[in-house]
């Protein structure tokens, strides 16, 4: 499901492309303005998900986690669209006043793959969070995607969001990274 | 000194604010409450060969707890005896021992202190080991699941549990082949007063409704009629609250079990086959519980939703922060498939980004820092609703509360904070088995409702 083979890097051009998009990507969030993500830049077999990874010993040979496992997020795409559906409720009380979420989003590698209209791309993020007077966090981590172009643009259509902490320092992560 | 009678009035149903924020309370509870209490450690199914090893915490102990290598269970502090190092840093695995990273101490499966370098040498062989192993702690298994204890004297987790050990067998035993935990656990910070989420889970029907509008709304089915408290519900019919002897609790919404789960036809199909072989295996009373969905807390910060199936336990970091670890309860006679099904869904709506989890949070927060202040802190916090309207049930041990909105569970639960804080011993507590219940006095209560009931039938 998310083991699409990286092939040869892209070419500077595809790279600014795919570049501007994870920017644009980033500003929708940032606006919240979710319902236009869910839209137009995720496809219709989005798979979405963040595994929860242990602190293991580096003896340990126990397999990484599959989508089977336990998962902090694990959608399809209609469970992501309900996720966008719950915010536009206007019963998200944490969200009245709305807190700011900044994404820097960096290090992005873009890989060709068998398909042509298909590319994996690496990247890292930083996101942050303020809400109310002083409350803020931070998550830190890298997402690999597959990314399809569609028209004159690109749509999400794998996205694995690994996080470096182990503990969550956030009273929860219902943050679309 | 605390006056724990303004702690804790079980009379009035309140608690002082100051439990929720002062220090010296919080000293008390590590002491009296997760100093003698049994505390949630792991479940068997993360340890099933022999090394198979978890850490996790009793408070804000550090604790292993292992398979050693005669299949017997252990737990230990994890401190090294030499200079009080961790001597694990993973957060399972299976190891023939443990090396403390420090000067190399190695430990057991069992704790023992099995080898010390340069022990002939630089401690001319008179180092003894025999008493220098790794503290060890208490630990017993209920139906699989493994708790530990920091108090010899306390009783054993069977009688800890009490009546609450007859609830969970309803699905710890169900048909017969009971549950297990889904790990490893998420893991997260929130800075709350331990209790805050404790007490939510033991007895917080009544805000499910407006918290959870949100998430209710988009999920509709069943429980979309709560959203907001708008619809006409039979509200105080709607199910039962339950406290037992040390402060173990739930409250349970009837024909609800599966509710939360939007994707639930491998969970549908297995509690309609299942509901009858619980009936036949432990009665009708909890082949209906089995349908119940259920909100729970085991004293004093193990709790777990059945029936959306999600399972936390919070360690206190001080009196305004704890960690919550969440895992998935899973029936073992459940196929492959219906428990990928459970395991995606209990975590998408009570995990760390759960769509129900991300409204309480906020809440846990604000009952906690809401209290910062001198002044806010002068006052005392209500748990009175439905009290009065409560009392000994026919089918169901401990004190069963009228309705699954109530707070009787609540005032169980603080009840026995209370009577925990104050006992200098086991012994004390002990001694106040036969009246525990006393400070809820309508004794009639279901006999009186019962009977209405029945009549009410009649007439129909």
């Amino acid at each position: 499901m998310h083991n699409t083979e990286a092939k040869a890097r892209v070419s500077a051009q595809l790279h600014y492309e795919l570049s501007q998009h994870y920017y644009q990507e980033a500003t929708l969030l940032q606006d919240a303005e979710f319902a236009t993500w869910i839209d137009t830049f995720v496809a219709k077999d989005l798979h979405y998900w963040m595994p929860v990874t242990e602190r293991r010993y580096a003896k340990d040979k126990r397999p990484a986690p599959t989508p089977y496992d336990m998962a902090i997020y694990n959608d399809d795409y209609d469970e992501m669209k309900d996720r966008v559906a719950r915010l536009l409720t206007g019963a998200v009380w944490m969200e009245d006043p709305r807190s700011t979420v900044r994404y820097l989003i960096t290090n992005i590698e873009a890989f060709h793959t068998d398909n042509d209209d298909e590319f994996v791309v690496h990247s890292n993020f930083a996101v942050y969070r303020h809400r109310g007077q002083l409350e803020h966090s931070e998550h830190i981590g890298c997402r690999q995607d597959l990314i399809r172009k569609v028209g004159n643009g690109f749509q999400l259509a794998r996205r694995k969001v690994s996080l470096d902490a182990r503990v969550t320092e956030d009273k929860n992560l219902y943050i679309f990274f | 000194m605390i006056d724990m009678d303004k702690l804790v009035d079980t009379k009035a149903s309140t608690q002082s604010k100051q439990v929720f924020w002062d220090q010296d309370v919080y000293d008390q509870e590590i002491k009296n409450i997760f100093g003698r209490s049994w505390l949630f450690l792991t479940h068997e199914s993360m340890l099933e060969k022999n090394g198979d090893f978890i850490t996790t915490k009793m408070a804000e102990d550090s604790v292993i707890v292992t398979r050693h290598s005669d299949g017997s269970l252990k737990a230990f502090i994890n401190a090294c005896t030499h200079r009080g190092n961790s001597v694990c840093t993973a957060d399972s695995g299976n190891a023939k021992s443990f090396v403390c990273n420090y000067h190399g101490w190695v430990f057991g499966t069992d704790g023992e202190l099995v080898d010390v370098p340069l022990r002939e040498k630089c401690y001319h062989d008179e180092l003894d080991r025999s008493s220098l192993g790794l503290k060890t702690v208490r630990v017993e298994s209920y139906r699989g699941f493994v708790f530990g204890c920091f108090d010899e004297t306390a009783p054993s987790l069977e009688d800890f549990l009490g009546d609450w050990g007859w609830y969970l067998d309803t699905w710890m035993v169900g048909a017969g082949e009971g549950a297990e935990l889904v790990g490893p656990p998420m893991k997260s910070i929130l800075k709350c007063n331990w209790k805050v989420p404790t007490e939510n889970f033991v007895g917080d029907g009544y805000h499910v409704g407006w918290t959870h509008a949100s998430a209710l709304n988009v999920l509709g089915g069943e429980l979309g009629g709560l959203a907001g408290n708008q619809a006409d519900m039979p509200f105080d019919e709607l199910g039962i609250q339950v406290t037992t002897r040390h402060g173990h609790g739930f409250g349970v919404i009837d024909n609800a079990a599966v509710a939360i789960h939007a994707k639930r036809d491998e969970y549908d199909k297995y509690m309609q086959e299942t509901i009858p072989k619980v009936a036949e295996n432990l009665g009708e009373p909890r082949a209906k519980l089995f349908n119940g969905h259920w909100n729970c807390s085991t004293f004093p910060n193990c709790s777990f939703l059945y029936g959306t199936n999600i399972f936390k336990v919070w360690h206190p970091r001080g009196p305004h922060e704890i960690e919550v670890w969440s895992w998935v309860i899973v029936h073992k006679d459940m196929s492959d498939e219906g428990k990928k099904e459970v395991v995606k869904q209990a975590v998408r709506s009570f995990g760390t980004a759960g769509t129900l989890e991300s409204d309480d949070g906020d809440n846990m927060v604000q009952s906690t820092h809401g209290n910062r202040g001198t002044h806010a802190r002068e006052g005392t916090m209500n748990s009175s609703m439905g009290q009065g309207y409560e009392g000994e049930h026919p089918d169901y041990p401990g004190i069963v509360g009228s309705s699954f909105i109530g707070e009787t569970s609540y005032r169980g639960f603080y009840r026995f904070y209370q009577e925990m804080m104050s006992a200098d011993s086991w012994d004390d507590i002990r001694a106040n088995d036969e009246h525990w219940a006393d400070c809820f006095p309508n004794k009639d209560y279901w006999k009186d409702r019962l009977a209405a009931r029945s009549a009410q039938a009649e007439e129909k």
